[in-house]
């Protein structure tokens, strides 16, 4: 089976920014795949005809932002006129010489780790309880996806009156139980926990939908086998569940890392990154500087810095999901 | 997967960059579809189940962290002021007219019918593009596994890292704060998504249809639409709706690239909403409903696809 996430996962292992253009690759993966299409000119060119919008995309989404904002790292810039004024490293003292701008890249770093693992661990269990409660379990899976067609505005709207300290759902519960009404937002140590769980309330239907789709996938006469020879708990999931899923579980985690690196709409309405700088995320700070105190430079290389972390952090996935595509591939 | 090629084997081995021999072999031999069937299929089978009780109480644990949360913004947006803040779960006597003074009087509803229609043509885009793009990878060998990476790692960073380009771009070429441009946009930031979750499909299309039509004489543009367009359409619904829903979800880019009333989108008023004096949360809970409503009814009405668009696209 053709197995787009891994197989595209391992292609993105390669460096993102490569020197060579996509025409030259063409070329040369064409060549060494004959057994396609008769490798006539016509077809080549044809195929190369049907690449120029994701080319084209390629380009104003990916490689002039990036070259635009490398350029303006090291130019004092504003909207209104980019590249206004040679400044050398100066943006870069500014900018990273700044503790609160490293600390909300930081910051952004450890939300991502934390909330991809709570979404991951959250919905293995949901995923893995339900394909042992149900022999048919598309009508629950339906219900359980509700929260991934919510618009994230409106999951951060829900949040915060869920987290209102007046007469928000989790105040009522708390009175309920008779402890005081947490105002979890207003709090920096809580804020971000707060955005956190509006976060894996979001995504995490995606990762149950992911695994669940691998368990259902396993022959049942396996499972069947293996129950009657006695694996119960543990051992069935060790031995049985967790390799027909593994794969599934690395792919879920890398997409659920890399929109956990996106928050930005959460935070814009539920705190608009405060308290202080409590939960001041990388994209929040980001659009701050650049649109609010207009200073593209420094802005720049907070981006810059930004997709540096983002690619050293999903680093290990993209070669985990890598691995486990290519031993999934070993012929048995 | 142990094709023999000239290819390393690092690269040989992409299963999704063109078919190999299990993506052909693997395809049902009831029919040409495209599509896998719904993993229910197997559900059915699984003879001599037994339902463990761990299982169903975590389940319904679930299903009540993923149900009340939108059913208590439902109650919300049924409240007064008063009752907003006194801690109630369920109004007295529901507000109907939360609802008509945010349809009455506020941008929401145009600003609900622009996220809908720059959702419906920027996924329509993508989808040309995406669909373009997976055929010549997948079926007529262009680019290598590497080369498709590098044209889909624009999807891994964050959008914040393209706004300010896009903002002057989009102001260059006249088109910022308007439909236009943002459908633009959308449709080139979704198109990598698009690739991504059609080359598995793309590349399931059997080949033997590809040869008869080629052998009939048939070109490379009429194979293209006469043999993959039509079995691809299930693939491409599915893919599409999930598109969609991503571009109407979309808030970061909208609220930097359309600031005037006449482009807003949905999650953009939304936002705005907050910026009353002293909110009237009652109020901003209808509003959060209406614009949640068509994602969730489209969701709702083509579930199936979507969940066979996401399970088979996005791994197997």
């Amino acid at each position: 089976m053709a197995d787009t996430l891994e197989s595209a996962a391992r292609r993105e292992a390669a460096p993102a920014a490569s020197p060579q253009g996509p025409t030259a690759r063409g070329r040369q993966g064409g060549r060494a795949r004959p057994a396609l299409a008769p490798g006539t000119s016509g077809v080549r060119r044809f195929g190369r005809f049907l690449l120029i919008p994701a080319v084209l995309g390629w380009l104003l989404i990916g490689v002039i932002p990036l070259l635009f904002i490398a350029a303006n790292s090291f130019f004092e810039s504003t909207l209104g006129k980019p590249l206004r004024r040679w400044a050398g490293l100066e943006n870069y003292q500014e900018a990273l010489g700044d503790p609160d701008a490293v600390a909300a890249i930081v910051r952004t770093a450890a939300y991502a780790v934390g909330v991809t693992a709570a979404s991951v661990a959250l919905g293995l269990i949901l995923a893995l309880a339900v394909h042992s409660a149900w022999r048919r379990p598309s009508a629950l899976r339906a219900a359980l996806l509700l929260p991934l067609f919510i618009p994230p505005v409106v999951v951060g709207v829900l949040f915060k009156q869920v987290f209102n300290p007046e007469g928000g759902l989790l105040a009522v519960l708390a009175k309920a139980v008779g402890l005081p009404a947490p105002g979890v937002l207003s709090s920096t140590d809580t804020a971000l926990l707060g955005i956190a769980a509006a976060d894996v309330w979001e995504w995490t239907p995606l990762v149950f939908l992911l695994v669940l789709a691998a368990l259902l996938a396993l022959d049942s006469s396996v499972l069947e086998a293996a129950r009657l020879d006695g694996a119960r708990g543990l051992s069935l999931f060790r031995g049985v569940l967790w390799p027909a899923i593994a794969a599934a579980v690395a792919a879920a985690a890398l997409i659920r890392l890399v929109l956990a690196f996106k928050v930005f709409d959460l935070v814009s309405v539920m705190t608009s990154g405060g308290p202080g700088q409590s939960t001041t995320v990388a994209s929040y700070l980001i659009h701050r500087v650049a649109l609010r105190e207009f200073d593209l430079g420094r802005a720049s290389v907070l981006t810059l810095a930004l997709a540096i972390v983002v690619t050293l952090v999903t680093a290990p996935l993209l070669a985990l999901n890598a691995r486990a595509n290519r031993l999934e591939e070993e012929p048995a | 997967m142990s094709a023999p090629t000239a290819l390393p084997v690092r690269e040989a081995s992409v299963p999704a960059a063109r078919p190999g021999p299990a993506a052909q072999a693997g395809r049902t031999p009831g029919g040409p579809s495209v599509v896998v069937r719904s993993p229910r299929r197997h559900a059915g089978s699984r003879a001599g189940f037994r339902p463990s009780v761990l299982g169903r109480v975590l389940s319904i644990v679930g299903l009540v962290g993923a149900l009340v949360p939108p059913l208590y913004l439902v109650s919300v947006s049924l409240m007064g002021r008063d009752e907003t803040v006194a801690g109630v779960l369920v109004p007295a006597s529901p507000r109907w007219e939360n609802y008509a003074t945010v349809l009455g009087d506020s941008e929401l509803p145009l600003a609900v019918g622009v996220s809908v229609l720059v959702a419906v043509l920027a996924a329509l885009i993508s989808l040309a593009g995406g669909l373009a793009a997976a055929w010549s990878i997948a079926r007529l060998g262009l680019l290598s596994g590497r080369g498709v990476g590098v044209l889909l790692s624009p999807w891994l960073l964050p959008p914040v890292v393209a706004v300010v380009p896009l903002f002057l771009l989009l102001r260059l070429s006249g088109l910022l704060n308007t439909i236009p441009g943002l459908v633009l946009v959308y449709a080139l930031v979704n198109l990598p998504v698009v690739l991504w979750l059609l080359l598995s499909f793309v590349a399931k299309v059997p080949s033997e249809l590809i040869e008869a039509a080629r052998l009939d004489g048939a070109g490379e543009w009429r194979i293209l639409r006469s043999v993959g367009l039509p079995l691809l359409a299930p693939a491409l619904v599915a893919v599409g709706l999930i598109v969609g829903l991503q571009n109407y979800h979309e808030f970061l880019l909208a609220t930097f690239l359309t600031q005037g009333p006449e482009s807003r989108t949905a999650p953009v008023v939304l936002s705005l909403f907050y910026g009353d004096r002293i909110p009237h949360v009652g109020r901003i809970a209808a509003a959060g409903v209406i614009t949640a409503l068509p994602p969730v009814l489209a969701a709702l009405l083509l579930q199936r696809r979507l969940v066979s668009g996401l399970t088979h696209g996005a791994s197997r």
